[in-house]
């Protein structure tokens, strides 16, 4: 790349993350990567949606970025709660699976970054081509099937929900407070390694990694 | 040259109604309506609310500019070289014009009479002429003039400094800047213009600086650079375009394809030259011009307008083979790229998000902001990208006792969905989840909900449910249990 095809706004990106070496291995996963797809896998109710959009936290601050809402459902509330700038997030919904690619595509040409909720039955290869264009275009995604996952070697990343666990309501009393959120990460973006650790989420800004990484050496290289 | 209530020319405003033209604002109303205290520039709704008895018509500007064409036409004939701004606002270059016509009276005199010809006695078509040094002076003095008295300007600079400093929010927005101007004791151009360059350069960089130069009368801000010819765009068709579908495609590309080269040399233009050729009549040429560098949007807009304008007005007799877009007043905000933020990004989100709303329909590229509620539904106000905002109806700041705590649902329904709980003494103890009942395994709540009584709202309940799959948050109203967020 030559120095007349850096966008400020690249280096912006880069100057407004921490640094690779003050972050976790873990803490690492849960930041979108430039031109990378990171797949979200699980049951509604896990708290993916909310993960999703905290993964366009970072990126909204330089430029803007959009969540793609098959269901019409995503409250941008949820999104402000975990550090995303109002104004840089555009909510598009579209719930039509043969315009669905299309919209995608559309999109990854100009925005920062994308939270897409990929509808069941969109077919393999229009998938393949919307993942090498947002390689093409630098654009951080990060899909949620609403099916059965992605095709294989289209995420770089793939997070997937093992279980979820509230504190704060006992039985009437108290309200929902903290999430603790089980997730395995695999895929090149996990060094093909499968790796299991635990973020709690308070419903602020910041969500944290709480437990070690755990190393299942037996599912290296699962998809 | 500005026609105020040009929106009134259309043919359903009938001159014996009360006739309100708005978009989200008001762009025409009828002596009767003004009265009421309407004014332009105000919100729909508050129009609305002062001037219930009007007929509220929708405006199109497409439409008004293809009305509007014949006017420009005969400015034309008199003075060449005019430039379209919107439907109903021109700027007419009249250096040279007026040792032809012997002065500006004689020649606003003549320029009345065309429109007095054309027009007659229609409702809208009162003109407000003003004669004054750069288009901002022009814009105000046409303002402050009365119908059939052109308001010439000896001492512009004077003139200028009398205005209030709201004269520069339509030609630079700047809100919050004119805001610190006013608590700064600043509320003239006059006080704004005495003040040294540099230090409002320093102070609010470019807006500081393009604020100064209107205060000043420098509002011409025309790239000193060559326009290099390769800038400017064509398209040639073996078979005449004549359908509006045709040449509304053929516009909006090349406008793109305009937009793009321009953005590859790093400017934006200010002014555009858009020409057709006819298969059977002379090269057509029409000038816009917008106080800020033309975005996409925008662009395509004007360039459809004319098209659709010279199309219906029969100006293209055998179709167009010939379509042209050329540049003009070159702006350098595509070049002066900023660390945060560049132009040339913003200017490709533009064109992402107008993509996907052409796909989608405008309703479903939107943009939330917060505001008060005690329900997640309520807490977010919509408006379509790209529009004016929604206004807000409830402080997001006021205390709202009551409101259902963070973290909130990220998924909310837009409407409560049923929800089937299974209760044993009036806790929960299961929820259907699809086709499987899940055991609740803890729960806050209720929450007791009071209605609205006078819109008919009943009084509900609210309960936090946490499953081994997630948590929901239900509402219980009259004995039946409903999906208000997935806490997903």
């Amino acid at each position: 790349m030559g120095i007349e095809d850096v966008r400020p706004t690249d280096i912006a990106t880069d100057i407004s993350a921490p640094f690779p070496d003050q972050r976790t291995r873990e803490e690492g996963f849960l930041h979108l990567q430039p031109g990378r797809v990171t797949e979200l896998v699980g049951v509604p109710g896990t708290g993916l949606t909310r993960l999703g959009l905290k993964l366009l936290a970072e990126p909204s601050r330089v430029g803007t970025v959009v969540a793609l809402d098959t269901r019409g459902w995503i409250s941008p509330e949820a999104a402000w709660e975990t550090g995303v700038l109002a104004e840089r997030l555009v909510i598009v919904r579209c719930d039509d699976l043969i315009l669905w690619p299309k919209v995608t595509a559309a999109l990854l040409e100009g925005v920062r970054a994308v939270y897409a909720e990929v509808p069941a039955r969109v077919k393999e290869h229009d998938l393949r081509r919307l993942s090498a264009l947002a390689r093409a275009r630098k654009v951080a995604v990060a899909m949620r099937s609403m099916g059965n996952g992605l095709p294989t070697g289209i995420a770089h990343l793939r997070l997937r929900a093992l279980g979820v666990t509230w504190e704060g309501a006992d039985r009437g009393h108290g309200k929902l407070k903290k999430r603790r959120l089980m997730l395995e990460a695999s895929g090149k973006g996990a060094a093909g390694i499968v790796r299991r650790f635990e973020v709690e989420d308070e419903g602020t800004d910041v969500v944290r990694v709480v437990s070690d990484v755990v190393v299942d050496q037996a599912r290296r290289a699962v998809r | 040259m500005w026609f105020p209530m040009w929106s009134l020319t259309r043919p359903d405003a009938l001159s014996d109604e009360s006739v309100l033209v708005v978009d989200d604002r008001v762009s025409g109303a009828t002596e009767d309506v003004l009265m009421a205290g309407v004014t332009l520039g105000m919100p729909r709704r508050d129009a609305e609310a002062l001037a219930p008895f009007a007929t509220v018509l929708i405006r199109d500007q497409s439409d008004e500019a293809r009305r509007f064409e014949p006017v420009v036409e005969m400015v034309e004939d008199l003075v060449p070289r005019v430039e379209v701004v919107s439907p109903g606002l021109l700027f007419v270059p009249v250096a040279g014009a007026l040792n032809f016509y012997g002065g500006e009276v004689p020649l606003a005199e003549k320029m009345a009479e065309g429109i007095c010809r054309l027009l007659g006695e229609q409702s809208g078509g009162e003109a407000l002429v003003g004669i004054a040094d750069g288009p901002f002076a022009a814009r105000w003095a046409a303002a402050t003039a009365t119908p059939g008295e052109p308001h010439v300007v000896e001492d512009t600079i004077g003139f200028l400094s009398r205005l209030d400093l709201l004269a520069l929010r339509e030609a630079m927005g700047g809100e919050e800047m004119i805001d610190t101007f006013r608590w700064l004791g600043i509320s003239t151009l006059g006080d704004l213009a005495r003040l040294p360059r540099e230090t409002l350069a320093s102070r609010f960089g470019n807006h500081g600086v393009l604020a100064h130069r209107l205060a000043t009368g420098e509002d011409r801000l025309v790239d000193p650079r060559d326009i290099r010819p390769e800038l400017g765009v064509q398209m040639t068709f073996e078979e005449p375009l004549e359908s509006l579908d045709a040449v509304a495609f053929a516009g909006r590309s090349l406008a793109e394809r305009l937009l793009k080269g321009l953005r590859a040399a790093g400017v934006a233009p200010h002014t555009v030259t858009v020409s057709v050729e006819a298969a059977y009549g002379p090269v057509r040429e029409r000038i816009w011009r917008s106080a800020d560098p033309f975005t996409e949007k925008a662009l395509i807009e004007r360039v459809w307008w004319q098209l659709r304008a010279w199309v219906e007005g029969e100006g293209v007799p055998g179709g167009i083979v010939g379509l042209g877009i050329a540049p003009a007043d070159l702006s350098g905000e595509g070049r002066q790229l900023g660390l945060l933020n560049d132009e040339s990004s913003n200017i490709e989100t533009d064109r992402a998000l107008a993509r996907a709303q052409a796909l989608l329909g405008p309703e479903r590229v939107i943009q939330g902001r917060a505001q008060g509620g005690r329900m997640p539904g309520e807490r977010v106000v919509w408006s379509r990208w790209g529009e004016p905002e929604t206004e807000i109806e409830r402080d997001s700041d006021a205390p709202w006792p009551g409101a259902t705590p963070s973290p909130s649902p990220a998924l909310v329904p837009p409407r409560f969905t049923p929800l089937d709980v299974e209760w044993d003494g009036g806790m929960p103890t299961r929820v259907r989840l699809g086709s499987r009942w899940e055991p609740v395994l803890t729960w806050s709540g209720p929450w007791r909900l009071s209605g609205r009584w006078w819109v008919g709202e009943r009084d509900a309940d609210r309960y936090q449910l946490v499953t081994s799959v997630g948590a929901f948050l239900c509402v219980v109203a009259e004995d039946r249990a409903y999906l208000a967020g997935v806490y997903d």
